[in-house]
């Protein structure tokens, strides 16, 4: 057990855990930062996505003591009331359906959004098809993206 | 619940007849003794198990059946606000707690929550409207028939004068409650048929969702399973020390398997302080398994005995019209054509997770169950704590599709909760839930036609054949019919031919199966929908217009099952896919469409229509897929297209590419890089239709999966190339969209 600092969605947190412990575990189980999800432990679906300096990553293979210097942002702190342009999009085209791939749906979108203002319906697609939906939300996905880039863009 | 029988359909029913807040029938007056123990105070009033409206008029609406994405925890509070006559933005919803409703009232599954709960939701809501009424005409001393509730008040149509139900609310809970009372006519109906966004839409889109895997209870630890690699296996030894030396490490456990139904594997736990500490520990246990005779089946081997044991009489004979024999084929043309599909996992995108706490002889459990009272009576039996001592917290859940219709994770739980004295969660890893999933059972058909030359249809003969769920959850009769047996063999069965002969043969195989959404309908359709479209086009007749001819004109009947099927409103749906599609327009240079319909046993009927565009032998592109549902009256038209288009990815998501293999008794599949789920990049255009009618309520959830497949299928036949098996990229097909 080791003592790190982490940084997530603007605040410190001190915690003691062994320097391998992917971050996605220290959200959940030290910090009960619920909102980043358990999905597969490989990267293979995309549910934990979170930001680290704004670039999405998948916290389940991201080992906590690669990020101390990084700013994570999770779903908690997209936007302190769910007013950031993704969620609303999320909201306005009704995407989820169970929900649970939802939040790495809108950080993997986030984490495009920050390097690629405008992307092309290719690079969109390059990016959220590796975030997997098992309710098949992703014509709303399609659509809702394309209601945020659109906001942003104004 | 007692349940020996493990007829999906069957129990369904009789659950969903026995269900019953109203049964029940308790008043909770609202009267809670302060704790001084003096003055009884009203807070609120709750005339049956699904409404209560406090003192300040807050409606809370309890759901009694489970959310895992289909969106009950909005529809069925839709149903209760229409009849109680509130502002359903301002009702706030919450899961009835386990115990709350009758026995078998919170099971939910076979798409059955809407249309089962329909009566009785439509009744709790106007009971309770009846009430606030009578207790406004009591206050102004007037007939209740001159008062009228709207909007969450009651409005005196005399004098104009109102009271909310806030105001009401203690007077009406001094109230008898009435046993006959009189629901809206559905064209007045003011909720229902309004698009309404999911009532825990908010709390997903911010991260507050707590699903089970979510939920910490104090003081809780966390297991991780290395379960036996082969069904029917057991323990032999197991070297723990390298798993202790992990920081974080508690204890680790070992436990049985069970039996029938779940057939939980014997299980060696890790448990920790956190879950990667558990993940770590686990990967340094070394275990000696027995793994029993029956550790070499493979579903190659499989698949080449279903295609050996089709030629011959089905073991069972299910549905019978006429004589197929007696068509003699001198006089007629015919043809014959195999399919096969694969078994199959949920693959939930929240891997399977439970809480358990075991202190003394007290239990007390917390997750996602689609069956808690079955559960609860089989963890009584295989874990031999008193069912009344076990307590179950119900929790949202993050993607059912019939997974937690099975509840072998609950049973490792409380096992593994037994040897420690803190409550437990146990969380499988994504290669735990695709090797020891409860699959969808692999199957294969054979199907045989005669036409006359005129082209008349006169003889259809459907061999089924299936690895049943119930014989790897019940007792293995070759007398009992597995429910598989109403599928493309009986139920799904449509078309208005003379002479008709299917039956079933059951093949076993050592691998646990399950309901997986659709069920057998899936598997049957696909064979039916194919076959009569090869017919179709060996006659060189338009596969719509053959379909509309067997089914146009002809009354409902009543299946082998005990459900009744509408050919009319099969039809209804195939017109409306095929008029959305232009179905009938010229084709575009490549261009290529297929068809295919059905009813599901929830009383709903659906198709799809699908448009692809050639751009190599085996390649295309999907251009656009259509969908038309009739469920009869629309609930939430948005949760209801919701479900289409997720019922339809999740029917693509089979089509091209779910598969699970079977070597040497061990499921091969072990992650998404090798169990291929349908992606963001998989998915064209989906349309949906819904047929406007008046029509008692159907289900949804499930009547989108299985057109996708004969759909796209024959799409590619009418391209020249038919796939007879599923999934189609084994057949080396490719795609985009």
């Amino acid at each position: 057990m080791t003592n790190f600092t982490l940084h997530i969605n603007g605040k410190s947190y001190d915690v003691q855990a062994a320097p391998d412990m992917p971050l996605l575990w220290v959200l959940r189980d030290i910090l009960n930062l619920t909102g980043t999800k358990f999905g597969c432990g490989v990267a293979s679906c995309g549910a934990c996505t979170v930001l680290a300096d704004g670039k999405a990553i998948r916290s389940c293979v991201t080992p906590l003591e690669s990020v101390t210097d990084l700013q994570i942002t999770t779903i908690e702190g997209l936007s302190p009331d769910g007013a950031h342009p993704i969620q609303k999009a999320w909201e306005a085209v009704g995407v989820p359906q169970c929900g649970y791939c939802q939040s790495g749906q809108m950080m993997s979108l986030a984490g495009l959004l920050q390097s690629n203002k405008k992307p092309s319906a290719e690079e969109l697609s390059a990016v959220m098809s590796q975030v997997l939906c098992r309710c098949g939300t992703y014509q709303r996905i399609r659509q809702a993206a394309q209601l945020a880039i659109d906001e942003l863009n104004k | 619940m007692k349940k020996t029988a493990i007829d999906r359909r069957k129990f369904i029913k009789l659950t969903s007849l026995g269900t019953s807040g109203l049964v029940l029938g308790f008043t909770l007056p609202g009267f809670a003794r302060l704790a001084t123990g003096e003055l009884p105070e009203c807070t609120f009033f709750q005339p049956n198990a699904y409404i209560r409206i406090d003192t300040a008029g807050v409606v809370t609406i309890f759901v009694g059946k489970q959310e895992m994405g289909q969106g009950v925890n909005t529809s069925l509070p839709m149903i209760v606000a229409e009849e109680l006559e509130v502002d359903f933005q301002k009702v706030k919803t919450e899961i009835a707690a386990f115990g709350s409703l009758a026995e078998g009232a919170h099971d939910t599954g076979g798409s059955q929550s809407v249309t089962g709960s329909w009566d009785e939701l439509r009744k709790a809501g106007a009971v309770a409207k009846t009430m606030l009424v009578t207790a406004a005409a009591n206050k102004w001393n007037v007939k209740s028939s001159i008062c009228k509730a709207e909007n969450g008040a009651v409005v005196n149509a005399v004098t104009g004068r109102s009271f909310t139900y806030g105001e009401l609310a203690c007077d009406a809970a001094t109230l008898p409650v009435p046993s006959e009372v009189t629901l809206k006519n559905i064209r007045d109906f003011k909720v229902i048929g309004k698009e309404q966004r999911k009532k825990n839409l908010k709390d997903i889109l911010t991260g507050q969702a707590k699903y089970g895997i979510d939920i910490k209870v104090p003081d809780m630890v966390y297991a991780v399973v290395e379960r036996c690699p082969v069904l029917g296996g057991s323990l032999l030894e197991v070297e723990t020390s390298a798993a202790m030396a992990v920081p974080g490490v508690i204890k680790v456990v070992s436990f049985t398997g069970t039996g029938k139904p779940m057939n939980v594997r014997p299980g060696v736990a890790v448990v920790a302080t956190n879950v990667w500490a558990a993940m770590k520990g686990r990967r340094l246990l070394k275990i000696t398994w027995n793994e029993g005779a029956q550790n070499k089946e493979s579903t190659a081997e499989l698949f080449k005995n279903f295609t050996k044991i089709a030629k011959n009489k089905p073991a069972k004979s299910v549905h019978t019209i006429g004589d197929f024999d007696a068509v003699t084929s001198a006089k007629s043309n015919t043809f014959q054509a195999e399919y096969a599909a694969p078994f199959l996992a949920h693959a939930t995108l929240e891997p399977m997770n439970f809480i358990a706490s075991v202190q003394g002889d007290q239990c007390e459990l917390w997750g996602g169950l689609q069956l808690p009272d079955w559960t609860v009576s089989d963890i009584a039996e295989k874990c031999g704590i008193k069912k009344e001592n076990i307590k179950v917290n119900l929790t949202l859940i993050g993607g059912g599709f019939g997974r937690r219709l099975q509840f072998d994770f609950a049973i490792e739980a409380v096992k593994i909760a037994q040897q420690l004295d803190k409550p437990v969660q146990v969380i499988w890893d994504r290669s735990d839930d695709l090797r020891f999933d409860n699959y969808r059972p692999a199957n294969y058909h054979r199907l045989m036609a005669k036409w006359d030359k005129s082209g008349k249809l006169l003889a259809w003969d459907h061999h089924v054949l299936g690895t049943p769920v119930e014989w790897s959850i019940d007792e293995k009769r070759a007398d009992k019919l597995p429910s598989e047996n109403l599928g493309g063999a009986g139920q799904d069965f449509w078309y208005h031919i003379p002479n008709v002969r299917t039956g079933y043969t059951a093949v076993d195989f050592n691998l646990q199966r399950g309901w997986l959404r659709g069920v057998e309908p899936v598997q049957n359709v696909f064979a039916v929908e194919s076959f009569i479209d090869e017919v179709a086009r060996k006659m060189k007749k338009d596969p719509l217009q053959f379909r509309l001819s067997l089914l146009e004109g002809y009354a409902p009947f009543k299946t082998s099952g005990d459900g009744m099927v509408a050919p009319e409103r099969l039809a209804g749906v195939l017109k409306l896919a095929a008029e959305k599609i232009g179905w009938t327009n010229t084709r575009q240079k490549n261009h290529f469409m297929g068809i295919a319909g059905h009813m599901f046993f929830c009383d709903s009927y659906a198709a799809h229509a699908i448009e692809i565009e050639m751009l190599g032998p085996k390649k295309f592109r999907i251009h656009k897929i259509v969908t038309a549902i009739d469920c009869g009256v629309v609930i939430n038209p948005d949760g209801l297209k919701s479900q289409m288009e997720g019922g339809t990815v999740f029917g693509l998501g089979q089509a091209l590419k779910n598969e699970i293999t079977v070597e040497n008794s061990r499921v091969v599949q072990d992650s998404f890089y090798t169990y291929e789920l349908a992606r963001f990049s998989d998915v064209p255009t989906i349309e949906v239709y819904a047929v406007k009618s008046e029509a008692r309520p159907g289900g949804a959830g499930e009547v989108g999966v299985a057109t996708v497949a004969p759909a796209l299928c024959n799409a590619l036949a009418a391209a020249g190339s038919r796939p007879r098996r599923l999934p189609i990229k084994k057949d080396g097909y490719s795609w985009s969209v």
